[in-house]
């Protein structure tokens, strides 16, 4: 009776199951495994990647059901590394996941962004061209009601950053870091002063949405004092688009898109250059 | 009883071994979509919350359409998530009985979703601590005893001092239960590592003879010695005044729990945590 939920998940055994995600620490079978019977080998601290007790075979014929395993690890380590919403690198799927199969990562991993939009509504797209990083962007649009039913504080930071993106699409794409300063004051945020709902706003704007690909943060040359300029970054490219943030910004500001004749036309731009066929999502390049 | 009916149905579907693309049960629509992204933002979610996030997601994408029951609903995302090998586990709170959900693992090994929270060292003071709490007779670990085995973990050295906040880490993230400084397993824990416990300690498991799932709290015959869930107790000697050990036959000596009834509870409006601290502990 319980060894049959076993059977049909692991065609290899538990060691392989052995490997280290997420800061490379968790070794899932504890020391002290008691007469667990399974394999022996590899139960000491971790090396990466290819650890395997029974290698499964190098090439050649592999089972239908470690396939479909593989591409279901996949998938899961991808829902994961998304949450903290940092790009996924190539070489930590490869490191982390793939291992053995590295021949047929791109099938691997073209089954898995199927898998993901279908079951789960998550688009898997590289973020930049040949950067051999990935995001996972939804397909369904976040809804008011949402913040109801979640499990998470879904991210309060998301109105920061909407307001940022507003206030660097309204004044030309590019803004300098003082100005962004300047106009958050005036909403009771500063560099220096913590916040109750943020945090430290200064180490938010300028490293968490900056390692989080939402905005770009480059230093002025020339200035004295240091400035700096924050642009979009590709995720904001990618998550939102110029015509959602300058909706948001007429909503706030109780007025119409078009009240803003200039950003509008760019908005409607960029919603033409979107609507135009993309190519073909995550296959890596390569 | 239900934790054992979600187990059963794994073992006996054989899984279709077809690549990619929707399996012949189940179709995905938006609504499942947002049920499963919103579900996985709860570690774990009691009955009454999942069937408001189900409401809610037939609101937002198919205002026309009747609820499907809850269980056919989670059935037919079961028959998709198959083949990803995790499925939508229903189980229900030790000391209570009330029921939840949790997205879990089928194929991999337990820890593998707390890795990606936690460094080395506090995944092995969680082992630490689940050890203790498997074979503690009354499932919970103390504190102390916990905090005394920190020089033995692995990885970068803890003081007790963060061990304690790591505890807390712990609770806070559904996975421990902290009563009167001893900790036991919470149900998000015993739902997804319930596999990975029974494998790894055979020998320490406790098993419930009603429901035969994993058993961490509970009441247990003075004189045969097997043990029952505190829910299991509750509907098995519902209305019998004279409670028998199902197995050996002598009197029952514990308190009998009452049965989880969703709707007295709401009428009530009894706080929850309340209701959680009334019960005494029985083992």
């Amino acid at each position: 009776m319980l060894q049959k939920p076993r059977s049909r998940g692991r065609p290899n055994s538990q060691a392989e199951r052995e490997r280290d995600w997420g800061h490379g620490a968790a070794e899932e079978a504890p020391s002290t495994s008691r007469g667990a019977g399974s394999s022996q080998e590899a139960r000491s601290s971790s090396s990466q990647g290819s650890r395997r007790a029974e290698a499964s075979p190098e090439v050649g014929p592999r089972s239908q059901q470690q396939l479909e395993l593989k591409v279901a690890e996949l998938v899961q380590f991808l829902l994961i590394k998304d949450q903290k919403k940092i790009p996924i690198k190539r070489t930590d799927i490869l490191k982390h996941v793939i291992g053995d199969y590295k021949d047929i990562f791109p099938d691997l991993l073209k089954l898995a962004a199927e898998r993901l939009e279908y079951v789960f509504g998550y688009k898997l797209v590289e973020l930049e061209p040949k950067s051999n990083t990935y995001i996972l962007i939804n397909t369904l649009e976040p809804v008011e009601e949402d913040a109801e039913v979640r499990g998470d504080q879904g991210t309060p930071t998301t109105g920061l950053l909407m307001i940022v993106l507003g206030l660097i699409f309204m004044k030309g794409n590019t803004i300098k870091e003082t100005e962004v300063w300047d106009f958050l004051r005036r909403l009771g945020v500063y560099p220096t002063k913590k916040h109750l709902v943020f945090g430290d706003p200064k180490k938010l704007i300028t490293e968490e949405f900056v390692r989080q690909r939402y905005l770009e943060y480059r230093r002025i040359p020339h200035t004295d004092p240091v400035d700096y300029e924050l642009q979009w970054g590709p995720r904001a490219n990618l998550e939102t688009s110029k015509m959602k943030v300058l909706k948001f910004v007429a909503k706030v500001h109780n007025q119409d898109p078009k009240d803003w004749p200039a950003q509008y036309c760019e908005a409607l731009a960029d919603e033409e250059a979107r609507a135009r066929p993309e190519t073909s999502g995550p296959a890596p390049s390569s | 009883m239900e934790e054992g009916r979600a187990e059963r149905r794994r073992r006996t579907e054989a899984p279709s071994h077809t690549q990619g693309g929707p399996r012949r049960a189940g179709v995905m629509t938006d609504v499942h979509r947002r049920f499963l992204q919103l579900l996985m933002t709860h570690g774990v979610l009691e009955e009454w919350d999942v069937r408001r996030l189900q409401k809610h997601c037939y609101r937002v994408h198919d205002r026309t359409a009747a609820v499907e029951e809850l269980e056919d609903f989670i059935n037919n995302i079961n028959s998709v998530l198959e083949s990803l090998y995790i499925e939508i586990k229903k189980g229900a709170t030790e000391d209570d009985g009330r029921p939840v959900y949790a997205l879990v693992n089928l194929a991999t090994t337990s820890v593998s979703k707390m890795a990606s929270d936690f460094a080395e060292n506090e995944l092995d003071l969680f082992r630490k601590a689940l050890e203790l709490i498997i074979d503690s007779e009354t499932g919970f670990a103390s504190s102390t005893n916990i905090l005394n085995l920190v020089d033995q973990l692995k990885g970068k050295k803890m003081r007790k001092k963060e061990a304690e906040q790591v505890l807390q880490k712990f609770v806070q993230n559904k996975w421990l239960i902290e009563k009167e400084g001893e900790f036991t397993l919470h149900s998000r824990a015993i739902l997804e590592m319930e596999q990975y416990i029974r494998e790894t300690y055979p020998d320490a498991v406790k098993i419930c003879n009603i429901c035969h799932s994993l058993l961490i709290q509970g009441q247990s015959c003075e004189t045969c010695g097997i043990r029952m869930h505190l829910p299991c107790v509750a509907k098995y000697f519902q209305s019998n005044s004279e409670p028998r050990c199902p197995h050996c036959n002598d009197y029952w000596p514990h308190e009998i729990p009452e049965v989880f009834d969703p709707e007295k509870e709401r009428e009530a409006g009894t706080s929850r945590a309340t209701k959680r601290s009334l019960r005494s502990r029985q083992h």
